[in-house]
């Protein structure tokens, strides 16, 4: 990174923070990394902030976790691609973004849309494939677009956004408008030929990319020992002439940290960053994977690294928490999180005849 | 009228005269910003500049990527694939986002692309350097597909995808560039997408053909008037995706009996969708089978000059076929 406090930041995630690799067990503590990151940021962020950061790490999960819930019940078809254990990588990237910022998420990032500001009523009836869906039920549940907030739809084929969000960039380059790019992608991403094509073009045309790669040690089934023999997925971005940061993903100031770095450098048009956050995904690949492949303790060690508590007791350390606050705006999110569900549940599924609408601009 | 133009200097023109119009259209590709291989994109960096007309890495994927996403937010541009046989890695993006990125987001997202790319064979070009692929692009519902066979509606065609809002696909067989000469009008016209054009009047059968295809089938319309006084009809379709339904049925009604000719290889080949859009509208129309003359079904076009003989459509061998079609 460009400048020394965020280069700091860096090499404390990369040395202290750093979690397990592959599909061995988690070594046991760091602790190391919350509070030399919390220091870090603690300059920047005021005590409203930090608690507005904390309602959308929540919010996101609880969002999540009903999405989880609601498929369980049978109330939606399909799948989902559950981002619980990640929170922190959206709301430590996106926080404090422009609405008129481009999102390029994957699969698993449905709850980037609420960082971004999308109202949960939009998010959940995606999931309902009804017409009150931003996409009227043309696409799956879990691919969450929004033309209105500027998040691309994911496609099935990974890192296909990683492309399209980098020629949105492109375009905004050749427009002289510093609105920036956010993409996100796992670890499995970062093997294919489209990702590596579009991380060099943004390399060479300096584009206003914000690059997240959520290493979550599983692609699906596969580890990450088979996935790359790189030391670390942010070595990559040296290929492609671009800092690349490692970062403790469960350690949303962590996150925000490199990310502001990150984002200064888009919006500046010194070009883009490859942020690596280091992080696990709690379920399976999708909710039909039982996900047997990974060792328990390797699950039970990363839930305790879990970013809702850790960014807690952040709060706590500083004075800012309060039970009851928790508990008002815990309920405040299931209550709009009910009311999105109830008003999906009334909205109807589109006509058959929408299925042969939208191939083409001019017919 | 101007002066007489080849194929490749209209597609040149087309290209110059539009960057002028609009300030928001790009070009990306490889080897463009010198002119490239066959000098398509002569002279616009010049004149234009190096922001506009830009060379891209060699990756084909982000080409077609990064021209995709740019046109997200309002900008217009051109990819330039420089054979279509490198078009392979550029698949996923064709296929997943350019052809279903307006479906799958309900029309919210408005994704417009021109995607040049050179095709076809018959110039010793080889394995890698002649073929045609049209058939996967027919096949992807979202794509236009333009393929054009003279200068004039080279020209029009490439402006009416440059302003239309769709996206896309737009073949130039590398074997008219330099072999067909045009006068053009000198004030700005365009040629519209979805219309078929009968290049020759004829009455007693019709050869539905495109791109190099209609060279080689007005030669051998020649031929059957001379030898026969066969009166041959040839409809070009200029545009694959739509298929101007009209046209096509237009002529078998005037004829009834129908040819389709084509580069392409016969499996899936444009001619099967043209053939079977026939029986099912105009059954009782026709006096004989429909014929397809095309590309045989080997993988690829073959190097050595006999082989690549082997491979190509040539009014002879239309006409031994034609033949058979007039007597049946």
């Amino acid at each position: 990174m460009a400048t020394k406090s965020n280069a700091r930041t860096a090499t404390v995630a990369k040395k202290e923070a750093r979690p397990p690799r592959n599909d061995k067990p988690a070594a046991a503590s760091q602790p190391a990394a919350v509070a030399a990151s919390a220091s870090g940021a603690s300059v920047e962020l005021k005590k409203d902030q930090l608690l507005e950061m904390y309602y959308l790490l929540l919010k996101c999960r609880q969002v999540d976790e009903r999405a989880r819930l609601l498929f369980r019940q049978g109330k939606f078809k399909g799948n989902f691609y559950s981002a619980v254990g990640q929170e922190a990588t959206h709301v430590g990237t996106l926080y404090g973004c422009r609405k008129t910022d481009w999102v390029g998420p994957s699969h698993r990032d449905m709850v980037a849309a609420v960082v971004k500001g999308v109202p949960t009523r939009r998010i959940i009836a995606q999931l309902y494939a009804c017409v009150e869906s931003p996409d009227r039920g043309k696409s799956t549940p879990a691919h969450f677009g929004d033309a209105e907030y500027n998040i691309i739809i994911p496609s099935s084929t990974i890192a296909a956004q990683w492309q399209l969000v980098t020629g949105v960039a492109f375009g905004l380059k050749m427009q002289g408008k510093d609105d920036i790019c956010f993409a996100y992608c796992g670890d499995g991403a970062t093997s294919t030929g489209a990702w590596h094509e579009a991380t060099n073009f943004a390399g060479v045309h300096k584009l206003g990319c914000v690059y997240v790669v959520q290493n979550n040690l599983w692609a699906e089934s596969v580890p990450l020992r088979l996935q790359s023999a790189a030391k670390t997925l942010a070595d990559k971005a040296a290929g492609y002439g671009m800092p690349g940061v490692v970062v403790d993903g469960n350690d949303l100031l962590a996150v925000y940290q490199v990310a502001r770095e990150a984002i200064r450098r888009a919006r500046a048009g010194e070009g883009p960053t490859l942020i690596e956050c280091k992080t696990y995904r709690w379920y399976g690949h999708s909710e039909i994977d039982p996900a047997k492949y990974r060792p328990k303790e390797e699950v039970e060690e990363w839930k305790k690294r879990d970013p809702v508590p850790r960014f807690e007791k952040v709060l706590r350390e500083r004075g800012y928490w309060s039970d009851d606050w928790k508990k008002k705006i815990e309920a405040e999110i299931k209550a709009e999180i009910d009311d999105a569900v109830a008003f999906a549940e009334k909205s109807p599924y589109p006509d058959p005849s929408e299925a042969t609408q939208h191939v083409y601009a001019e017919e | 009228m101007g002066q007489a133009v080849t194929f490749i200097k209209a597609i040149n023109q087309a290209m110059h005269e539009e960057f002028e119009r609009d300030p928001n259209l790009f070009i990306l590709g490889e080897d463009i910003a010198e002119g490239g291989v066959f000098l398509a994109t002569e002279g616009l960096r010049e004149k234009f500049g190096e922001h506009r007309v830009v060379d891209s890495p060699l990756a084909e994927a982000i080409i077609v990527g990064a021209c995709t996403g740019a046109s997200l937010v309002g900008m217009n541009p051109i990819a330039e694939i420089q054979f279509v046989d490198f078009i392979t890695p550029a698949m996923d993006q064709i296929v997943q986002n350019v052809a279903k990125l307006r479906y799958r987001s309900a029309g919210t997202f408005q994704p417009h692309i021109t995607i040049r790319t050179c095709c076809g064979g018959g110039v010793g070009g080889g394995l890698f350097h002649s073929q045609d692929n049209v058939s996967w692009f027919m096949h992807e519902a979202g794509l236009k597909v333009v393929y054009p066979a003279t200068p004039y509606d080279a020209k029009g065609l490439l402006k009416s995808c440059i302003r239309g809002k769709d996206c896309y696909l737009y073949f130039e067989h590398k074997k008219l560039y330099r072999s067909v000469k045009e006068e053009l009008p000198d004030d700005d016209f365009t040629v519209p997408i979805g219309k078929a054009a009968v290049k020759r009047e004829g009455k007693d059968l019709s050869i539905i053909t495109f791109g190099y295809g209609l060279q080689v089938s007005l030669a051998a319309a020649e031929k059957m008037e001379a030898k026969h006084g066969v009166s041959c009809e040839v409809v070009d379709l200029r545009t694959l995706r739509p298929l101007d339904t009209e046209a096509i049925l237009g002529t078998v009604r005037k004829t009834n009996r129908v040819a389709i000719v084509h580069e392409e290889k016969l499996t899936m080949g444009p001619g099967a969708e043209v053939a079977a859009l026939i029986q099912e509208n105009a059954f009782d129309d026709l006096d004989a089978p429909v014929m397809r003359i095309t590309g045989p079904d080997i993988p690829k076009m073959p190097f050595s000059p006999p082989l690549e003989d082997y491979f190509m459509i040539n009014p002879d061998k239309v006409v031994a076929r034609l033949e058979q079609l007039a007597a049946y």
